[in-house]
């Protein structure tokens, strides 16, 4: 399981950071990001006011299969499928669908699906893609950031390079300071990586 | 008669000689909650006859606790409904104050969050002023809560608990004028309060929001109201019978200096005035009646003994 190696909050009031890092690791761990997550520094000054969180990501490479989350039964013309979570119910059926066709495809109850009357083998089910991660995980980073960002910073820049790997997040209440970027890079430099 | 706030937990079986027994000594009772198995009522007993329902309550497994916060209704003050302050911490506060007899509201500002944008607008500060009590949830900063606060404090004239991050001295070194409670190391926070330690966090609110309740009845002992609250909403429960239709939990709310009445203002208002309580001195006699700002609701505030003249 990865881990996050640098994990730091930065503030001018020491006790506002250390609720700050109680804050951020309780928001990640709720949206199953800290293990996404390699490297994270959060730069909060509300005097100025701003926010800023910048950080490296972990490549993600792994996509979701049919077979990651259903058992696939194969039976005299039809293939029954047993969920053990319906998280990928919804995606898994569009894809059927357009695939098999509607005539094809029956959802018995929550976590059952059966395949009627199709001419596929049944490992090839199983090896369906069903979601890519690495494709919502930049908007699930920035749903939690804006939750741990002090709630009046509404006014938000932010930046994701998919190939790098890397990220930021600045917000404010006022209107950000042309030379923002110099104090991003400034965060990116204490974690000792480079602005994408 | 002095009326002390208690909290009675036992059994459903046999419960009915309980209320009875606090009906038959002169006690109301302002709330009853029936949870599975167990009945739960908060009341007003008379002082002397605390220990005769302690007896009564021991043969049937039930115990009595002194609840200071039976009768008060608090605003918990959160600066929005996003999820950076609820469910954690407004509710967890919230509800742990209702668990200990307090009614609380919860009052979310429209433009509460933010440090330069943040206001409070008339509707907020009135409903806020409603209250006995109003307790303020900020967040972690000193620098946010200093410029803040004078803000969010304007116009209230109830007395203010302040819960924020930084820890009490710092609060109070902030805060100018200073106001009634602080409790601190209790800010914004994204977890539920489960450890020991955050529970001791929240019985300081409980101990500070006590305290500042207790210094508000001592100033009311020293002109007493006219009548007492519960004895009101007996009054009300038993003559305006629209009143049992009213499907929130407490149709009436007991307030330390009068009452809310869950009935729309227009038709009833009057209705209310016009009952008489004892000796032909009548509700409109003694109370004040205004529109409340919450909904279309009563709210009646009891007049002091030096406007009245009464006391029954």
């Amino acid at each position: 399981m990865y881990a996050v190696e640098y994990f730091e909050v930065e503030c001018p009031e020491p006790l506002g950071a250390e609720y700050y890092k109680q804050i951020a690791n309780d928001v990640l761990l709720d949206h199953n990001l800290l293990r996404t997550i390699h490297k994270l520094h959060i730069y909060v000054d509300p005097g100025v006011p701003i926010f800023v969180a910048v950080g490296v990501l972990h490549k993600i490479t792994s996509v979701v299969r049919v077979r990651d989350f259903a058992a696939v039964n194969p039976l005299a013309g039809k293939i029954t499928l047993s969920l053990a979570s319906e998280t990928y119910l919804a995606p898994m059926l569009k894809i059927f669908l357009s695939r098999f066709g509607q005539d094809h495809v029956e959802q018995a109850d929550r976590f059952t699906v059966v395949l009627r009357d199709v001419d596929v083998d049944p490992k090839e089910v199983e090896d369906i893609v069903v979601a890519d991660p690495s494709e919502s995980v930049f908007k699930d980073l920035i749903y939690a950031l804006k939750c741990i960002a002090p709630e009046g910073f509404r006014v938000r820049r932010e930046l994701y390079s998919k190939e790098k790997g890397k990220f930021y997040f600045v917000a404010s209440e006022d209107t950000l300071a042309a030379d923002v970027e110099a104090l991003v890079r400034s965060k990116f430099d204490a974690m000792g990586e480079a602005l994408p | 008669m002095m009326l002390v706030p208690v909290t009675y937990r036992g059994g459903v079986y046999r419960h009915n000689e309980i209320m009875d027994l606090i009906d038959d000594v002169g006690g109301y009772i302002v709330q009853k909650h029936v949870i599975a198995s167990d009945v739960v009522l908060l009341c007003f007993m008379p002082k002397d006859d605390v220990d005769v329902l302690r007896a009564a309550a021991k043969p049937l497994g039930g115990e009595v606790i002194d609840s200071p916060l039976v009768g008060t209704e608090i605003a918990v003050v959160s600066m929005s409904l996003e999820i950076h302050h609820l469910p954690h911490p407004s509710c967890d506060i919230a509800e742990y104050i209702r668990r200990l007899g307090g009614k609380t509201n919860m009052v979310s500002l429209a433009r509460g969050p933010g440090k330069r944008i943040a206001a409070l607008n008339d509707e907020e500060r009135d409903v806020i002023n409603e209250h006995d009590a109003a307790i303020y949830l900020l967040g972690n900063f000193e620098n946010c809560i200093q410029k803040k606060m004078p803000v969010l404090r304007r116009g209230i004239n109830v007395p203010i608990v302040l819960c924020g991050g930084p820890d009490k001295e710092a609060l109070q070194r902030i805060i100018d004028p200073p106001l009634d409670g602080y409790v601190g190391n209790v800010g914004r926070f994204m977890h539920r309060t489960k450890e020991s330690e955050e529970l001791g966090k929240l019985d300081e609110i409980i101990a500070e929001t006590t305290r500042v309740l207790e210094k508000k009845r001592l100033a009311i002992a020293k002109d007493p109201i006219s009548v007492s609250p519960a004895r009101l909403m007996d009054i009300i429960k038993e003559k305006v019978p629209q009143i049992l239709d009213v499907t929130s939990p407490t149709p009436l709310t007991v307030q330390m200096d009068g009452l809310r009445v869950k009935l729309p203002y227009d038709p009833f208002a009057g209705e209310i005035r016009a009952l008489e309580i004892e000796d032909g001195i009548r509700i409109g006699d003694i109370c004040e009646l205004t529109p409340s700002r919450m909904r279309d609701y009563i709210l009646l505030k009891i007049r002091p003994f030096s406007e009245t003249n009464v006391v029954v």
